[in-house]
C-alpha cells in the first residue's frame, strides 16, 4: 500500500493545476490556496514516506506498460526509494515553502491564479522526475519540467523579453534532450532495460569501449541542456525575467539540480567509462570558474545569483564526475537551502524597492530592511562556505575529493575565492552605503508572508549541516577528511572578501571595468553570431534552392516546358488544308519508303 | 496494235491530265477532264475491261463531270487569278516526283507477271457485264449493300448542306 | 521493245504519273473547284492502276473495287460541292488560302 503513495503525491499538485486551469481561473484567492494546500499535501506525504521509509527498501509501483515493440519495452513506473525519498521532500519543501512566498510576492498581481496553476504543474512534474523508475518516465516529466520551465519564465506575457527568454529555456533544453534521447536509447542497446533499479546489476556484466563512452556522454548532454552547463548554459542568466519566485525555486534549488539527479541515477552507467568520468568532472571544475568570474561585473542581483548557481551545480557535477554522489547530493540539498533564500532575499529586496533590480541603483537597504539584510548575509556565508554553516560541510566534502586532482582542485578553490568577492560585491553595494534612487530611499520589509519561509530557510541554511543526510543517501562517503583541502579551500574562501571590501567598501559606481567578464566571456554574442546566423545562412540557401530550384525549375519550368510544347505544335495547325494534305503525302512517302525498304511484315 | 493504241492514249491522257492542272479557268479545266475520262475509258477497253469502260464514260464523265458544270455555272467562278507558286510547294512536289520515280520501278518488279506483253483476245480476265456482275454480288454482296447505304447518306448530306436556313 | 511490248510496267508508270500529276493540282492550285478535279485525276490513276494489275495477273476482283471506287467518288464529289457551295455562300471565295479559319 504504501508502495503506491509516490502516486498520490504526485497526483495532488497535478489536480490543482487541472482545476485552476480549467475552472478556477476567476476566483484567485481559492485558487492560490489550493495550490498551497496541495503542495502541502505533497510535502507531508513526502515526509511520511522518508519518515517511514526502510534505508534499502526499493518500494517500487509495478512498471504500468505502456509501449512494447518486440522485445523493446517502455514503461511508466514509480520507485520510492531512499534517493527518491529524500530529494522528494526537499522539492517538496522549498516549493511549499516558495508557494508561501508568492502569495506575498504576488499579491498585486491580477494573473495569479495563472501563475498558481503553473507553480502546481511544475511541482507534479519535478516529482516526477524524481520517483520516476525508468528512463522513459524520466524523460517525459523531464519534457513537462521544461515545459512549465517556460510557462513561468514567460509569466509576464505582455514584456517581450519575458518570451525571448522563455524561449531560449526551452530551446536550449531541446538541445540538451536530444543528446539525451540518443543516450537513452543508448541505454537500452547497451543493457536491455530502462529500469535504474536493473542498472546496478546489469552494467557488471556488460562490454566497455567508446559505445559506453559515447552514451554516458549522451546522456551528460541530458545535464547539460537542463542543469545549464557549459557550453548550454546560456538561458539560465536569461530566465531570471521570471517573477523572483520561480527564479528561486525553479532555477535555484529543484529544477536545474534535475540534471544532477539524473547523473546520479544513471551512474552505473557512466561509471563504466573513465573518459566520461573525467569529461563530467572538468566540465564541471571549469564550470565553477567561468560564472564566477562573469558575476563579478554583473548589475542585476538576480542575475548575479543566476551566475552563483551555475557555478555551485558545477560543484555537484564535479562531485558526480570524482564518483562521489553522496557529497554531490549533500550539497543540493544545502544549495537548495540557502540559494532559495538567497533568492527570496533579493525578491524581497526588489519588491522593497518598487521593482528595481540594478544593484547601483539600491543601496542603505542595510538600514531599511535590516530582516533581509541579515538573511542575505546568513546566505552569503553558507555560499561561501565559512563554518559552521551547512554550505561548509557540503563545499568541504566536494573538495575532499578533489584531493587527488590537483587541477580540479585548484580550479574550485579559485572559484571560491571569486564566489566570496562578488557576493560580497552584491552585498556592499545593494546594503550598505547611502540609497542611490527614489525606490531605495523608501525601501520596506514585505509582508509577513514573505518573511516566513525566508526565516525557516534561514534557519535550515545554518543548521543544516546538522542534518543527517548521509544515512539517506546510498552513495559513499570519504569518512577521512583530507584536512589540507579543508584549510586551504577556507583560507582562499575568506581571501575573497578582502579584495571586495577595499573595491566597493565606498563605491557609487563600478570601479573596475573588465567587458569580457561583463559581456559573459562573449558566448551569447558567439552563439547569435556563428550558429545562428550560419543557421540563418542555411536557411537562406534552402530557400534559395527552393525558389529557384524547386519552384522556378520543376514546377515552373516544367510549365514552361508544356507551354513551350503547345506553342511549338500549334505552328502545324495553319488552317491550310493543302499544306495538310501535303504532310499527309509526306507520310504516306515515307511509309511507303520503309516498306519498299524491306521494312514491315516480311 | 496494242502498242499504238496505248501509246497514243497515254499521250492524249496526259496532255488531258496537265491541262487540268494548268489552265486557269475552271470550265477549261472542268472539260479538259472531261476528255480525259472518256480516254481513260478507251484505255479500260484496251485492257478488256469493257463494263468498266461503260461505266466511267455513264457515272464519271455523264455524272460527276455534270455535276462540276453546274456547280461552276451556279457559282460563277471567276478566272484564277496569276500568281507567283511559293517555291516551297514547288520543292516538295519536286521531291515527290523524286521519290515516285525511285520507287515505283521497284514496285513493278514485285509483280511476277512484271514482264508479260499485252495481247487481246487471250481470255485472261473477263470484263462482261455477266461475269462482273456475278462476282459482285455473289463475293462481294455485303459490300454492295454498303455502298448503296453510302449513296443514300450522301444523298442525304447534300440536301442537308444545302438548304438554307429558314427565314427567321 | 519497250515500244511495242506494252507489258505491266507500262500501265503503271502512266498510273504514277497521272497520280503525280494530280498530286501538283491538289497542292498548287488555289481554286477549291481545280482542287476537286485534280482529286478525281487522283483517284482515276488508282482506278487505271486497279484494272491494269487485275488485267495483267489475272484476277478479275481489281474490277469490282474499281466499281466501288467510282461510286464512291460519285459521292465524295457530290458532297464535296455541297459543301463548296455551303461555304461560297458565307465566305463568297473559293479560295483554299481564304479558308484558313480552323487554326490556332
Amino acid at each position: 500500500m504504501i508502495a503506491y503513495a509516490p502516486y498520490l503525491i504526485l497526483l495532488l499538485p497535478l489536480f490543482s493545476a487541472a482545476a485552476i486551469r480549467f475552472f478556477l481561473h476567476p476566483f484567485p484567492r481559492i485558487s492560490v490556496s489550493l495550490s498551497t494546500l496541495a503542495c502541502l499535501g505533497s510535502f507531508l506525504g513526502a515526509l511520511t514516506l522518508l519518515l517511514l521509509g526502510t534505508p534499502e527498501g526499493g518500494m517500487s509501483t509495478p512498471t504500468l506498460p505502456w509501449v512494447e515493440i518486440g522485445t523493446w519495452k517502455a514503461g511508466f513506473g514509480l520507485l520510492g526509494d531512499p534517493l527518491a525519498r529524500m530529494m522528494a521532500v526537499v522539492v517538496s519543501g522549498i516549493a511549499l515553502l516558495v508557494h508561501i512566498y508568492s502569495i506575498g510576492y504576488l499579491a498585486h498581481d491580477s494573473s495569479r491564479s495563472r501563475f498558481f496553476a503553473e507553480l502546481s504543474l511544475f511541482v507534479f512534474s519535478m516529482l516526477g522526475i524524481v520517483y520516476a523508475d525508468n528512463l522513459v518516465t524520466m524523460f517525459i516529466f523531464w519534457e513537462l519540467v521544461g515545459l512549465s520551465s517556460y510557462l513561468l519564465i514567460g509569466f509576464w506575457m505582455d514584456r517581450p523579453a519575458a518570451g525571448a527568454a522563455a524561449n531560449k529555456a526551452f530551446l536550449v533544453n531541446r538541445i540538451g534532450d536530444f543528446g539525451f534521447i540518443l543516450g537513452i536509447l543508448g541505454t537500452w542497446s547497451l543493457f536491455g532495460t530502462f529500469q535504474f533499479s536493473d542498472l546496478t546489476s546489469r552494467v557488471a556484466s556488460s562490454p566497455s569501449g567508446w559505445v559506453v563512452t559515447a552514451v554516458g556522454l549522451a546522456l551528460f548532454c541530458g545535464c547539460l541542456g537542463k542543469s545549464a552547463q557549459f557550453p548550454l548554459h546560456v538561458w539560465l542568466p536569461d530566465s531570471m525575467e521570471g517573477p523572483t519566485p520561480v527564479s528561486s525555486l525553479l532555477h535555484a534549488a529543484t529544477m536545474v539540480v534535475a540534471g544532477v539527479y539524473m547523473l546520479i541515477r544513471v551512474l552505473p552507467v557512466l561509471a563504466l567509462s573513465q573518459v566520461t568520468m573525467t569529461t563530467i568532472a572538468w566540465i564541471g571544475g571549469l564550470m565553477t570558474l567561468l560564472p564566477a568570474l562573469i558575476a563579478c561585473q554583473q548589475d542585476d542581483i538576480k542575475r548575479i545569483l543566476a551566475y552563483s548557481t551555475l557555478s555551485e551545480i558545477a560543484y555537484m557535477v564535479m562531485a558526480v564526475g570524482l564518483g562521489v554522489p553522496g557529497a554531490a547530493m549533500y550539497h543540493l540539498t544545502t544549495h537548495a537551502f540557502f540559494k532559495c533564500l538567497l533568492f527570496l532575499a533579493a525578491g524581497s529586496a526588489i519588491h522593497g524597492c518598487h521593482e528595481e533590480q540594478d544593484i547601483w541603483k539600491m543601496g542603505g537597504l542595510g538600514k531599511r530592511m535590516p530582516f533581509t539584510a541579515v538573511v542575505t548575509i546568513l546566505g552569503t556565508i553558507a555560499l561561501c562556505g565559512i563554518p559552521p554553516v551547512s554550505g561548509f560541510w557540503s563545499k568541504d566534502e566536494i573538495f575532499t575529493a578533489t584531493a587527488h586532482h590537483p587541477g580540479l582542485a585548484a580550479v574550485s578553490m579559485v572559484a571560491g575565492f571569486f564566489t566570496s568577492f562578488f557576493m560580497l560585491r552584491m552585498i556592499l553595494i545593494a546594503f550598505c552605503g547611502e540609497p542611490r534612487s527614489e525606490g531605495a530611499r523608501h525601501a520596506h520589509e514585505g509582508t509577513f508572508s514573505m518573511i516566513t519561509p525566508m526565516f525557516v530557510l534561514a534557519v535550515l541554511s545554518v543548521l543544516g549541516g546538522l542534518l543527517p543526510v548521509d544515512s539517506f543517501l546510498g552513495g559513499a562517503k570519504e569518512e577521512n577528511h583530507a584536512s589540507w583541502t579543508l584549510w586551504i579551500s577556507l583560507i582562499v574562501a575568506l581571501a575573497g572578501f578582502v579584495p571586495a571590501y577595499h573595491f566597493y567598501r565606498h563605491a557609487i559606481r563600478e570601479p573596475l571595468s573588465l567587458n569580457i567578464l561583463r559581456q559573459k566571456f562573449y558566448v551569447d554574442e558567439f552563439y547569435q553570431n556563428v550558429l545562428v546566423a550560419s543557421q540563418d545562412g542555411l536557411g537562406r540557401l534552402a530557400d534559395a534552392f527552393e525558389g529557384w530550384v524547386v519552384r522556378g525549375f520543376v514546377v515552373r519550368g516544367s510549365g514552361v516546358v508544356a507551354r513551350a510544347a503547345g506553342q511549338g505544335l500549334r505552328l502545324v495547325q495553319c488552317g491550310q488544308v493543302q499544306a495538310y494534305a501535303a504532310v499527309f503525302i509526306l507520310g504516306v512517302m515515307l511509309l511507303m519508303g520503309w516498306i519498299l525498304m524491306g521494312g514491315g511484315v516480311k | 496494235m496494242e502498242a499504238v493504241f496505248f501509246w497514243v492514249l497515254a499521250t492524249a491522257l496526259v496532255i488531258c491530265a496537265t491541262a487540268v492542272v494548268l489552265f486557269r479557268n475552271p470550265v477549261t479545266n472542268a472539260v479538259c477532264l472531261v476528255a480525259g475520262l472518256a480516254v481513260q475509258a478507251a484505255l479500260f477497253v484496251t485492257l478488256e475491261a469493257n463494263f468498266l469502260a461503260a461505266v466511267q464514260v455513264i457515272v464519271y464523265a455523264g455524272a460527276v463531270m455534270v455535276l462540276f458544270l453546274f456547280v461552276i455555272m451556279l457559282l460563277d467562278v471567276r478566272e484564277e487569278a496569276r500568281r507567283t507558286i511559293p517555291w516551297v510547294k514547288v520543292g516538295g512536289v519536286g521531291i515527290v516526283v523524286l521519290a515516285a520515280g525511285l520507287g515505283i520501278p521497284r514496285v513493278i518488279q514485285a509483280f511476277p507477271s512484271a514482264k508479260k506483253p499485252l495481247h487481246w483476245g487471250e481470255g485472261v480476265v473477263s470484263g462482261s457485264a455477266r461475269d462482273l456482275g456475278t462476282l459482285l454480288f455473289q463475293g462481294y454482296g455485303p459490300l454492295f449493300l454498303a455502298t448503296g447505304v453510302l449513296l443514300l447518306v450522301a444523298t442525304i448530306g447534300v440536301v442537308v448542306l444545302c438548304r438554307r436556313d429558314p427565314e427567321a | 521493245m519497250i515500244f511495242s511490248e506494252i507489258t505491266l510496267g507500262h500501265y503503271l508508270a502512266l498510273s504514277s504519273l497521272l497520280f503525280v500529276i494530280g498530286l501538283a493540282g491538289v497542292i498548287l492550285r488555289r481554286s477549291l473547284l481545280i482542287i476537286m478535279m485534280s482529286l478525281e485525276l487522283l483517284l482515276n490513276a488508282a482506278n487505271l492502276a486497279l484494272v491494269a494489275v487485275g488485267r495483267f495477273q489475272g484476277i478479275p476482283d481489281p474490277q469490282v473495287a474499281v466499281f466501288f471506287v467510282i461510286t464512291v467518288a460519285a459521292a465524295e464529289v457530290a458532297l464535296g460541292l455541297a459543301i463548296l457551295v455551303a461555304i461560297f455562300r458565307i465566305k463568297k471565295t473559293t479560295a483554299a488560302d481564304q479558308l484558313a479559319g480552323l487554326r490556332f
